[in-house]
């Protein structure tokens, strides 16, 4: 009698587990958790209406110091796809959220991971990750996305990781990539031009945001307030800085608004650079919410940096 | 008869299934032949790809001139050479397992003798190797990954090193239902502090109520489930029983058989709120309970001469945190206030000067609370206050005041100078002391910025 009722119970569980599992996969919004701001307006960009986009950051925040919320497991819970950064940027903040939202789809190594880093040549690798050379960039700049250009590859994988995950959608995605890379594209033609009065102009910033920047409008990427990658500048540090800017000419101070500006604000005083407050991630100042908004800002305010300085 | 009724459960089954996916059948159907069509243009897409290429690379073997090839071969030639530097690389993480080392030493001077204060250091000038640990993780598996915490520190009184695996678990990733199970020798989740290792907290010391109640780090042989509750809300919930629990305490007396009531059994339930983007409070509730504690730890004899033997071990304990971490410069200032409540309600067997024996109740609690600000990328500031009644005795009470201020030259390299000055009342025999610690601990190789320690 006992195991008749067994019986009946498993038979009823195979029921309801072989009907769950039918239930078609595209019934539902895709779920989508990114780290950064830009990587959301990309997207959101391919997915349309067809996704649901969370991003960890809300724009002002350091790139390397999101706060690690509890209130982002439930979402990364049920995100079908995470997409970062990559190159060790989230070092601080990723790792244990991915353990904590207990999601298998987004570990590393199943589709739902999309490392956005995967095609682009890393600057500035380290050769050795001895911490006498700070530690934040520890497989070279993770800092691409300051690159249009380079943000292109974001957005390929991006939409590669969404076609596998919802290959129904292959063809709305498609057009709507297509649109937005024209779109870019146009926009990069015409950043190129304007930055015609940026090559070789030298520049500071606190942190090491800006290498992939300075390589694509030709600038002269002169060195940090910082000491190191995360490691705050020591009085020696500044000194040298200060000195090596007034006899080279460097004409730009670039501070990150989640820096405070007392210092760049003083070496800037004492070198009679200009100084300008730029956003690393769309959000970062006003008038910045896209990815495209955001580099209109940060050439146009460079390029007046440029003007007020001649 | 048995194959036969096999034969016709199969049949069912079979059934069932088919008639599900029939129903299904056409709606998959339709969907596959969406896919087909959207396949059929990104194929065409594809092919009008090629024929651009094939175009180009006409006009290429046509001779036309080629105005970037020049920079193009530098270019490549230049992501070459990265590359090249890319593969000379060596990161401490990627050796497997991921390995890394802490120390801390704790130098002090403590105003009265070890007997007068109940330490386990000894008064006056000392100097304590406390944490010379070796941190190790890996994943085992597709399935769980395993971590060890080894520690050695030097005895106070031999100076002599007494290695001790701290932690050594196992932990599956990859469980369905939100579902996390630990096991092995890990610190099981009581309250916030507990599980933390020395040289993580905020202050140089345990608080008075963890270092009593629980006996130090909430450490435990045995398995720990832990589940999120699925909903939009952030809820955890860890239940866990073990052998043992807490670092400091006794083990249970077990005697020749173990029964169920023998094992300690825990849980915890958290959850996290934001108030505003910057600030959020995170509440939680613990217990802990030791149906037969069977003697732990021997009897104790009180003053009027009957002696105390615990029978059962029962902790409440709520926490609540309040953080101001602001987004865009948490790295340069937050303020966190951290609270702890423990209620300890055990059950003596008590033995009087007049040889009656009887049960007996004593309920005692004890509580810290602190507050960190942290005012600089580098420096941050506190003050701890604690305090706690004997789980024995629960007139005899302790109060502890500890201003700190902590300078971290990195992520690695931290010094913590502490001043301490702990009260007792007169029934606890004990005598007011001032204390000052200089804690200085670093990590070199793997490090992680754990969950439990945000
Ligand atoms: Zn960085």
């Amino acid at each position: 009698m006992k195991f008749k009722l067994l019986r009946i119970v498993l038979t009823l569980l195979l029921m309801t587990a072989f009907c769950l599992s039918a239930i078609p996969a595209y019934a539902n919004k895709i779920t989508i958790v990114t780290t950064l701001t830009d990587l959301a307006d990309l997207a959101r960009a391919i997915g349309g209406d067809l996704v649901e986009v969370h991003s960890l950051a809300t724009g002002v925040e350091d790139t390397h110091g999101v706060p690690m919320k509890p209130s982002f497991v439930p979402v990364m819970n049920r995100a079908d796809l995470l997409i970062l950064v990559g190159l060790d940027c989230e070092h601080a903040f990723l790792p244990a959220l991915m353990e904590a939202s207990k999601n298998p789809r987004i570990q590393k190594g199943n589709p739902g991971y999309v490392d956005c880093s995967k095609g682009v040549v890393p600057r500035d690798v380290p050769k050795s990750t001895d911490h006498s050379e700070g530690d934040v960039h520890p497989y070279g700049n993770p800092h691409y996305m300051l690159d249009p250009v380079l943000a292109k590859t974001a957005l390929s994988n991006i939409f590669n990781a969404m076609a596998t995950v919802a290959p129904q959608y292959i063809a709305e995605f498609t057009s709507n990539r297509d649109a937005y890379l024209a779109t870019l594209n146009a926009k990069i033609a015409q950043w190129e031009t304007k930055a015609k009065v940026l090559k070789g102009v030298k520049f500071v910033s606190y942190h090491e945001h800006w290498p992939y920047f300075a390589e694509r409008f030709g600038m002269n990427y002169f060195g940090t307030i910082e000491l190191k990658p995360g490691i705050d500048p020591t009085a020696r540090h500044i000194e040298e800085l200060t000195a090596a800017m007034k006899a080279q000419h460097v004409t730009i101070v670039v501070r990150e608004p989640q820096f405070p500006e007392k210092t760049p604000k003083r070496i800037a005083e004492q070198t009679g650079a200009t100084l300008v407050t730029l956003p690393i991630m769309p959000g970062g100042v006003p008038n910045t919410e896209t990815y495209i908004k955001m580099m209109d800002y940060i050439v146009n305010t460079m390029v007046a940096a440029v003007q007020a300085g001649k | 008869m048995a194959t036969f009724r096999i034969f016709i459960m199969l049949s069912a089954l079979f059934l069932t299934a088919s008639l599900s996916y029939g129903a299904d059948l056409d709606e998959r159907l339709k969907a596959l032949e969406e896919v087909s069509k959207q396949q059929q243009k990104v194929i065409e897409e594809q092919q009008r790809l090629i024929e651009g290429l094939k175009q180009d690379l006409n006009k290429l073997q046509a001779g036309e001139p080629q105005k970037s090839t020049e920079t193009q071969v530098l270019e490549l030639k230049e992501k070459v050479d990265q590359v090249a530097e890319a593969q000379t690389r060596t990161i401490p993480s990627v050796f497997n397992p991921a390995i890394g080392f802490v120390g801390e030493a704790v130098f002090s001077y403590r105003s009265k003798g070890a007997s007068l204060t109940g330490s386990s250091r000894p008064g006056g000038f000392d100097a304590f190797a406390r944490s010379v640990e070796l941190n190790a993780a890996a994943s085992v598996d597709p399935f769980a990954k395993a971590y060890i915490v080894a520690n050695a520190s030097a005895d106070a009184a031999t100076g002599e090193a007494t290695f001790s695996i701290e932690e050594a678990a196992l932990q599956t990733e990859s469980l369905p239902g939100n579902l996390t199970v630990k096991a092995g020798r890990f610190f099981g989740e009581f309250g916030r502090l507990a599980y933390i290792h020395d040289h993580e907290l905020p202050f140089v010391n345990r608080p008075l109520v963890l270092a009593q109640y629980i006996g130090g780090e909430s450490r435990t042989d045995g398995v720990q489930l832990n589940w999120l509750v699925p909903i939009e809300h952030y809820v955890s919930l860890t239940v866990g029983a073990g052998n043992q629990f807490g670092g400091d305490v006794p083990p249970n007396n077990v005697g020749d058989f173990r029964r169920a009531g023998g094992l300690n059994y825990w849980g915890r339930l958290s959850s996290y709120v934001d108030i505003t983007p910057d600030i959020s409070l995170e509440p939680g509730v613990s217990g802990l309970w030791n149906p037969k504690t069977v003697d732990r730890g021997g009897s104790f004899t009180q003053p009027d001469g009957s002696t105390l033997s615990e029978r059962e071990r029962r902790l409440t304990g709520v926490d609540l945190t309040l953080s101001y971490k602001p987004l865009r410069d948490n790295q340069f200032t937050s303020i966190i206030w951290g609270t702890e409540v423990l209620y300890s309600h055990n059950r003596y067997d008590e033995v009087n000067s007049d040889g009656l024996a009887f049960s007996r109740d004593i309920g005692s609690y004890g509580l810290y609370s602190y507050l960190a600000y942290k005012f600089h990328r580098q420096w941050s500031a506190g003050f701890l206050y604690g305090f706690v009644e004997d789980a024995q005795d629960n007139t005899a009470r302790t109060y502890e005041y500890s201003p700190f201020i902590t300078w971290s030259l990195s992520h690695w390299n931290q010094l913590r100078l502490q001043y301490t000055y702990t009260n007792h009342n007169a029934v606890s025999g004990l005598r007011p002391d001032n204390a000052v610690y200089l804690q200085w601990a670093w990590i070199i190789g793997a490090h992680s910025h754990g969950w439990q320690q945000r």
